[in-house]
């Protein structure tokens, strides 16, 4: 890393940055790439917001609202989501647990690529084609892509193509990151720092690594498959010779419901950092905490045909999955419950980042809430493929994930940047948001009850529609601008934001005892840890923590 | 990752192979859906970054030296730690620091369930002139005699039925007790407050949402007014009866030893 006093050139820098194969720039490229992806899966549900707010709209034609469902969902979940998490859990595990890189710092770089390159793939998909290369645009079969939707028949062109080959690209990425983590987690952990003593942010994403490496496998054998059945004429899910589209769903879903956890437990992570540092007090039940991530890793791997009530399985397979589906709210309760016991009694900072965690436990309740009528076969019978389910899961990513993600950039932009972001503007950003995002999507319960199925490009009037959708794309408006001041703060910040100091937040874990930004080796001497709040130790020599753990 | 001089730190030197070889492996799928010379070009970047990378890692990792900057100082925080509720040790207390033993919840669940069961059997008595009406409208929800049963029959004496009533009745009263008995410790303000209104409301508002599915008979009959009143009866009573019985303190402020039931000699 070249550091000379003259000013490098903006090629230079570019140059550095597409080499490094230092963790904490990876993050942040990570991070960065996952915001812009974020803009243009957001523009998409723009778009399906503004046609879908007035019955019989023309704004675009069924195709091209096929396609940006297809390319807001696929985006959301593997170009923004992922990329996101994986940005926080590279930069943030190795400072977290005392160590001076990743264990494979080039697989690192390596996976970073790949999965950029991928998402790369499936916008490529606009140009590649049609025009030069046959029939169709983008992918419009959805994210999960149903057979026989995804045959020749129904996919001419290549567009199915791309969406299959962009995940295969991005999915080698995540295993190699996932590897990665585990690597650094089980390796090169600080003197002292015990399994026990991890962080639990450290620990659920430990979790999530596993997850990622038994659930993309499933993921990519199907990919696969599908593109025997594309290319050499296979016919595993071709149902007209004798494959079966279930076996699709069972391979995609098996793949599917996990990933929601690996989406959403890096959510918990963040919560999990922000809520006691800024209740001032411990964390509480850290070996409940750690316990119940562990379990809903295992138990959410045995739920994932609560996505196939309606394809007709056995009343003892939809019994199965309506019970293991209800288990998995017990360990989720308990961490809700842990947390809303860590604020009680506490002193109480609200700064941006509680906030935005504040918002979460809010809006994730609503999400378990209806996800536990979900959870009921004969209420999903009624309810499946219907605009209750968008707004079901969308309180989940955007509760669970969303709020917390802005938390997390609130909270540890100071650590990468060394300035802070403005408080004022994070105020407006968060509640524009909240306003914005239960407009967008309280009312879409509604219209699922009253019968508006999902997937859907138009409706007729006077089915009662209107009014919810109304709302619904009003709720965007409010959406957006919340974007525009916190993109706005980012840029300002950058500029001329507070400077932070290595620790502005009175924070405990090892992050914060290096300087902002931190140097490329971390640490000059690696630290050596007693307790799992290593800094409070530090600022409290009269009363350290490890005299109680 | 060794340190290095005086003055500097090795850390993995820079390297495009990764990119080059994502790059290639992109490429060579990417071929699929365009022409074959795409995936050409794929296998020669992926083969050049391939070998780039081993020679990067291969005979000896290919480190360079960062030079040290001034470290971050941590100073002694200026905020003096606040204990919750001193307990008998120095120790940060974990909250709740006392709570209901077991025997209050269940003791409390049987006494809401008395109260509980009392107040309907009036209700039966008042506004159906049979004590067995509301009985047999809860035994509906195990059984579809009961279910299908005629208004008349509602207001007979039925032994199964008045089995399995007080089965479900005996069995949840006890369980919302124990409930009580874990939860009430943790509300701040006065046990009748939350658990005599807020918490028979909130769950009345639940069974108002459910008991279509649950018990379609009660579903149809149901007076709310009464049915309010019987779940308030319960919160008060079960409440009262919990938030009297004597608290004790949880073990966190014990010595380890003591916590995991080790015997240890008094040195007095
Ligand atoms: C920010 C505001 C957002 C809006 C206004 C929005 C809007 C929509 C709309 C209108 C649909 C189509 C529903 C249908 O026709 O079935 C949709 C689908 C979807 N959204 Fe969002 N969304 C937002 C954010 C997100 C986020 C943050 C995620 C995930 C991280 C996400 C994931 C999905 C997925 C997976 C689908 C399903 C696509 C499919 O069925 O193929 N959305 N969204
Ligand atoms: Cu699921």
């Amino acid at each position: 890393m070249h550091r000379d006093a003259d000013r490098p050139s903006v090629l230079a820098i570019l140059h550095d940055w597409v080499v490094t194969v230092d963790h904490k720039r990876l993050g942040l490229m990570y991070i960065a790439s996952g915001l812009v992806f974020f803009l243009v899966a957001g523009s998409e549900a723009a778009i399906m917001r503004i046609q879908l707010a007035l019955p019989n709209n023309h704004f675009v034609s069924p195709q091209v609202f096929n396609r940006m469902m297809t390319l807001h969902g696929t985006t959301m979940v593997f170009f923004v989501g992922m990329p996101i998490l994986l940005g926080f859990a590279n930069y943030l595990v190795p400072l977290m647990v005392g160590a001076r890189d990743m264990a494979f710092p080039r697989l690192n770089a390596f996976s970073f690529w790949m999965s950029l390159f991928g998402a790369c793939l499936l916008y490529f998909s606009f140009l590649g084609a049609e025009g030069l290369y046959g029939g169709g645009t983008a992918p419009d079969v959805g994210w999960f892509a149903y057979a026989p939707l995804t045959a020749r028949a129904f996919s001419r062109g290549n567009s199915t193509d791309y969406w299959t080959l962009s995940l295969l690209v991005s999915g080698i990425g995540s295993i190699g990151t996932a590897v990665n983590l585990l690597a650094t987690t089980l390796c090169l952990r600080c003197p002292g720092m015990t399994l026990g003593k991890m962080p639990l942010f450290v620990w659920l994403n430990f979790v999530v690594a596993c997850m990622i490496l038994i659930v993309i496998s499933p993921l990519t054998a199907a990919q696969i498959m599908l593109t025997l059945d594309r290319f050499l004429g296979a016919h595993f899910f071709d149902t007209q010779a004798g494959g079966s589209a279930v076996l699709w769903q069972h391979f995609f879903w098996i793949f599917g419901h996990p990933e929601v956890y690996v989406l959403i437990l890096p959510g918990f992570a963040f919560a999990s950092e922000i809520i006691p540092v800024f209740s001032r007090k411990v964390i509480f039940g850290y070996p409940f905490m750690v316990a119940a991530s562990v379990s809903i890793g295992f138990i959410s791997l045995g739920v994932w045909a609560h996505h196939m009530f309606t394809v007709g399985m056995t009343p003892a397979g939809n019994t199965f999955f309506a019970v293991s589906t209800m288990i998995v709210g017990v360990p989720t309760g308990i961490k809700v419950f842990n947390w809303l016991a860590t604020i009680w009694g506490g002193k109480i900072r609200f700064a941006t980042p509680m906030l935005f965690c504040i918002g979460f436990l809010f809006q994730f309740l609503c999400a378990g809430l209806t996800g536990i009528m979900l959870s009921v076969a004969p209420f999903d019978w009624q309810l499946s493929d219907s605009y209750f389910v968008v707004a079901h899961f969308h309180y989940v990513l955007i509760g669970g994930l969303l709020f917390t993600i802005f938390g997390a950039i609130y909270y540890w932009f100071p650590k990468a940047t060394g300035r802070r972001l403005d408080e004022t503007l994070g105020r407006w950003h968060f509640w524009l948001f909240v306003v914005g995002f239960n407009l967008t999507f309280a009312p879409l319960h509604f219209a699922g009850m009253i019968g508006m199925p999902r997937r859907i490009y138009t409706y007729q009037p006077g089915r009662g529609f209107e009014l919810w959708n109304q709302l619904a794309s009003a709720g965007v408006v409010f959406q957006a601008a919340a974007i525009v001041f916190f993109l706005w703060n980012v840029v300002r910040s950058l500029v001329r934001g507070a400077p932070a100091g290595a620790d502005p937040w009175d924070a405990w874990t090892l992050e914060w005892s290096t300087s902002s930004p931190p140097p490329p080796y971390n640490f000059e001497t690696l630290p050596v840890v007693r307790s799992r709040r290593p800094l409070w130790d530090l600022k409290h020599p009269d009363d350290p923590d490890w005299r109680y753990e | 990752m060794a340190s290095g001089g005086p003055g500097s730190i090795h850390a993995p030197a820079p390297t495009a192979a990764p990119l080059v070889t994502a790059f290639g492996v992109t490429l060579l799928l990417a071929g699929l859906v365009t022409s074959a010379i795409v995936s050409v070009v794929g296998v020669v970047a992926f083969v050049v970054g391939a070998v780039g990378w081993f020679r990067e890692v291969l005979p000896r990792e290919h480190e360079e030296e960062v030079a040290l900057e001034p470290a971050a100082a941590i100073a002694p925080s200026p905020h003096a730690v606040q204990r919750l509720a001193a307990g008998t040790a120095r120790h940060r207390a974990r909250l709740p620091v006392e709570v209901y033993p077991y025997s209050a919840g269940i003791k409390g669940g049987i006494a809401g369930g008395i109260a509980m069961a009392a107040l309907a059997v009036v209700h039966g008595l008042l506004a159906h002139r049979s004590p067995w009406y509301t009985i047999n409208l809860l035994a509906a929800a195990g059984s579809s005699a009961m279910t299908n049963a005629p208004e008349a029959a509602l207001s007979q004496f039925d032994a199964q039925a008045l089995l399995l009533a007080f089965a479900i009745h005996a069995v949840l009263s006890v369980l919302v007790g124990l409930l009580y008995g874990a939860l009430l410790p943790m509300f701040p303000w006065h046990p009748a407050f939350w658990g005599g209104l807020v918490a028979p409301l909130m769950w009345t508002g639940l069974i108002a949402a459910a008991l279509d599915v649950v018990n379609p008979a009660l579903n149809a009959r149901i007076e709310w007014g009464w049915f309010v009143a019987t779940q308030i009866a319960f919160g008060l009573v079960a409440g009262l009866v919990v938030a009297r019985s004597s608290r004790i303190a949880t073990f966190q402020h014990a010595p380890l030893a003591v916590r995991s039931g080790i015997e240890t000699q008094d040195d007095r």
